[in-house]
């Protein structure tokens, strides 16, 4: 169990450890140029792992939606618009502000799709994520 | 530098467009392999991204030219991907998963900004930070544990 929280953990760091490389890019570049960078060097890791280990195709792979194809584009977006701010307001707070985005759109695209969930703790949940932010928000 | 309106709508809407990605992402993955449901938004992404280096052809800010490491942001994505996508299928699940990554990230940030970490600018957060970080911490875990945001 310890293993897979470390695990875990880790990879909540490498969340953070790559927006800030990112950053860093962005610094000597651009903002999108390090999204670019982030991609294509992606994509050329994945690549060779999927010529060492295959399993890149499966059946039923051409069956996907064509909206599911679209998180690339998102993806684009998102990480130069993180890089960007990485460098502006610090990791941290980055970090904390897409979070509260990401777990209040979370909410409300769980009630538009219908998924099950406890109406008290959203309130709650996303209450708290709020007032978060205004405290954050405030001037000082 | 404190957060400005625009950094912080900015940076709620990146959180949204994050939801959706997790959500196409994710659509893929379950018609095809995780690997495909990686390596695909990685290819579309990198043309994406050079069709609008090439519309928006943003300056570059320094002549003076970046070090290496600073292009293996995509490696350190893929372990990211690698490592989440392991510990879902675990004891963890994957509100574990994203609960425990949570921690990770927010731990690593605050130890980054306080150094300063890899050329970015040093943040000391002050006793508001900290209390804006528990109260976001706070209802994330509830909505992940309770909330069926997981």
């Amino acid at each position: 169990m310890i293993w897979f929280v470390l695990i875990a953990f880790l990879g909540g760091a490498s969340v953070s450890l790559s927006r800030q490389i990112n950053g860093r890019l962005s610094l000597s570049t651009s903002a999108m140029h390090a999204s670019f960078w982030n991609h294509i060097v992606g994509f050329g890791l994945l690549s060779l792992m999927a010529l060492a280990f295959g399993g890149l195709f499966a059946p039923g792979t051409a069956e996907a939606p064509y909206w599911a194809y679209l998180g690339g584009t998102i993806g684009v977006v998102f990480i130069a618009l993180s890089s960007w701010l990485v460098a502006k307001i610090g990791a941290a707070q980055t970090a904390l502000l897409i979070i509260a985005g990401q777990m209040i759109s979370g909410v409300v695209l769980d009630i538009v799709m219908g998924a099950p969930g406890n109406p008290l703790a959203r309130i709650i949940g996303v209450a708290l994520i709020l007032a978060g932010m205004w405290l954050s928000q405030r001037k000082r | 530098m404190d957060p400005r309106p625009y950094h912080f709508l900015t940076a709620f809407g990146a959180g949204i467009l994050l939801s959706l990605m997790v959500l196409f992402n994710g659509t893929l993955a379950t018609y095809g392999s995780l690997l495909f449901a990686s390596w695909v938004p990685h290819a579309t992404g990198t043309v994406v991204a050079l069709v609008f280096l090439a519309l928006m052809r943003p300056k570059k800010a320094s002549k003076a030219r970046p070090p290496l490491w600073a292009y293996a942001g995509g490696v350190v994505g893929a372990f990211t991907v690698m490592a989440t996508s392991y510990t879902m299928n675990t004891a963890l699940a994957l509100s574990g998963t994203l609960a425990v990554g949570l921690a990770g990230q927010m731990v690593f940030s605050l130890i980054a900004d306080a150094r300063g970490m890899l050329g970015l600018p040093q943040k000391i957060p002050n006793a508001r930070d900290w209390a804006a970080l528990a109260l976001i911490v706070a209802g994330s875990l509830i909505l992940i544990f309770f909330g069926g945001a997981a």
